[in-house]
């Protein structure tokens, strides 16, 4: 088995209320996959399940091991990083401080490299490094929640809704970002409301509605589906001027 | 009053609140970690002076066992917790760290009851069997509720406090206890006389809120505790175990308490339930602070110790009562500057 990250037929329940049913997911090295679709499908759920937030039923394996006991602890030290939506950063330390954290499981000599890495990728952190997250901006702050994950040094990174409520240009230098990670050999799991933009960067992708996945296949192939363009791209134009 | 005795009482005010300091950044530093309120600390105190005292008297304390008795429970959750992914290395480590430990720390406190050890050793041991109690205390008692409501963990720790109450009363007995002081000698300046003692603890208190300071601003845990504190989803996903920060938090406490104890007890005779009420006035100090500012209660922590000594000069009867009476206006004032009731998210 060849998939770096391999979900099969995986239901996530709150309660009774099954937000997930039966989803199966492939995400090859150097690849970047998305999943598209309406605010509510399942996606963030999907998401935390797979980091181990959520309990999930279904097999879930990473560069060859089960998942199923593994603490989220233990799923960060096996190189599988999450950007949650909230970003859940720690906004009473400072960006470096930050950094510094997210390379915990990390051999201290390598985070120095890590962190020189993240500074090149994001330049503004650098420039921010002494500043309390806190008060970041919303761009800034995506950028610090990525260069955290970044400091673990996955091996897949999950990024949920990295675009939401950011000012265009800065969305155009997250996704292009994204493409950077890929080309340095980090695969790459986006979750988008902003189809358009996620289709354009991807190679694979996945469509989402009320907790199944509806369609899938090759990005560019999801891009000219007719029933994606009107569900989900129609509307999309501001966020992805800037590509 | 004369000017002497109001140094005197600034003087012993001084000393009380650098304890109440100690405790009550304990105490915040164990909430923010775990969102336990640690009712038990004042058990800390108690059992760390009660088992010094014990010591340097050539009595063995029943404390050493309990630790042995705590970390076989604690091995015994690891086993349970762990019992479809066993392996060697982890039944070894659990076992090293939960039972060989506590027995070669029982096995020197049995050797050394019998022939009255010199001050540092009763120092050492004491504040290891206690830090060993609370490190396990935290693995039987919260680990397992740590996803919980602060309710819950309340109750738990309502729980330990008593529970632990009782067990000092078996293992110390009703009377109440001195121990020797840790640094003999006084020296007098104009009125004032410091006894070697007072300096003790004014030093110790420095220097463990300086190294606290330290821990918590430069070095990689006490980072990883604080952004447990902050953000506990965050530490998480940065890899940061929630237990391991918990397990640093509850060790930090047990040993802030111990040492605390061993402090007071050469000044006050201790019994087995005064730790409570010491442990309450660091909790006043805390709550000042909000459970969340570690200057503010020690600021508050040193307030509590002047009260303390003013009012048992004037009214000495209504000492604890005028102490507990400052949260009054304090929680009054929080809940004018914050109306709304917080719902408990997680």
């Amino acid at each position: 088995m060849s998939a770096l990250l391999s979900v099969a037929d995986a239901h996530v329940a709150y309660g009774k209320v099954e937000a997930v049913r039966s989803v199966s997911l492939q995400v090859g090295a150097n690849q970047i996959v998305t999943i598209v679709g309406a605010n509510g499908a399942g996606k963030t759920t999907l998401l935390s399940a797979i980091m181990g937030i959520f309990p999930l039923k279904g097999r879930v394996s990473f560069a060859g091991q089960d998942l199923a006991r593994l603490d989220i602890e233990d799923r960060v030290a096996m190189g599988l990083g999450l950007v949650p939506e909230h970003r859940e950063l720690f906004v009473t330390m400072n960006v470096e401080d930050n950094l510094e954290l997210g390379a915990f499981r990390i051999e201290r000599s390598k985070a120095k490299a890590s962190m020189e890495r993240v500074y090149t990728l994001f330049p503004r952190l650098k420039e921010r490094r002494k500043q309390l997250a806190g008060t970041l901006s919303g761009g800034e702050q995506q950028m610090l929640a990525m260069g955290r994950a970044l400091m673990g040094e996955p091996k897949l990174l999950m990024l949920d809704e990295p675009s939401l409520g950011l000012a265009p240009i800065i969305v155009a230098d997250i996704f292009r970002i994204v493409t950077e990670l890929r080309a340095s050999g980090v695969s790459v799991l986006l979750v988008e409301q902003n189809a358009q933009a996620a289709l354009k960067i991807a190679d694979q992708a996945y469509v989402m509605e009320l907790g199944e996945f509806v369609l899938s296949g090759k990005a560019s192939d999801i891009a000219a589906n007719e029933r994606v363009a009107a569900s989900y791209l129609g509307f999309q134009h501001e966020g992805a001027s800037g590509l | 009053m004369n000017t002497t005795i109001m140094l005197f009482l600034v003087q012993d005010g001084i000393t009380n609140g650098a304890i109440y300091a100690l405790l009550g950044l304990a105490l915040v530093l164990v909430f923010a970690v775990t969102r336990v309120i640690l009712i038990p600390q004042g058990e800390f105190v108690t059992y760390g002076a009660l088992t010094y005292a014990s010591l340097a008297a050539g009595q063995m304390p029943g404390t050493a066992k309990l630790a042995l008795a705590l970390g076989i429970g604690a091995f015994v959750f690891d086993l349970f917790v762990a019992r479809k992914a066993l392996h060697g290395r982890l039944i070894v480590r659990s076992f090293v760290a939960n039972i060989v430990l506590p027995a070669i720390v029982l096995a020197l406190t049995v050797y050394f009851a019998s022939q009255k050890p010199p001050v540092a050793v009763c120092i050492a041991l004491s504040l290891v069997i206690v830090a060993m109690i609370g490190l396990y205390l935290y693995r039987i008692a919260f680990q397992p509720l740590a996803h919980t409501s602060v309710l819950v963990l309340l109750i738990a720790s309502v729980g330990v406090h008593l529970a632990l109450q009782g067990l000092g009363l078996l293992f110390f007995g009703a009377e109440g206890q001195r121990g020797p002081a840790v640094l003999s000698g006084s020296f007098t300046a104009g009125a004032l006389r410091f006894t070697g003692q007072s300096i003790t603890v004014y030093g110790i208190t420095i220097a463990f809120i300086v190294g606290l300071w330290l821990f918590f601003g430069f070095t990689l845990y006490g980072k990883a505790l604080r952004a447990t504190a902050v953000n506990r989803l965050g530490a998480r996903l940065a890899g940061i175990r929630t237990t391991l920060s918990g397990q640093i938090a509850f060790l930090l406490a047990s040993v802030i308490g111990a040492l605390s104890g061993i402090m007071i007890v050469p000044i006050t005779t201790l019994y087995y339930d005064s730790g409570f009420l010491i442990g309450l006035k660091g909790f006043v100090a805390a709550i000042i602070g909000g459970l969340v500012s570690y200057p503010l209660t020690a600021v508050a922590a040193l307030v509590v110790g002047l009260v303390e000594a003013f009012s048992s000069f004037y009214a000495s009867n209504y000492k604890e009562v005028i102490v507990f009476m400052l949260l009054i206006p304090v929680l009054l004032l929080r809940s004018l500057a914050a109306p709304a009731v917080e719902e408990e998210k997680d």
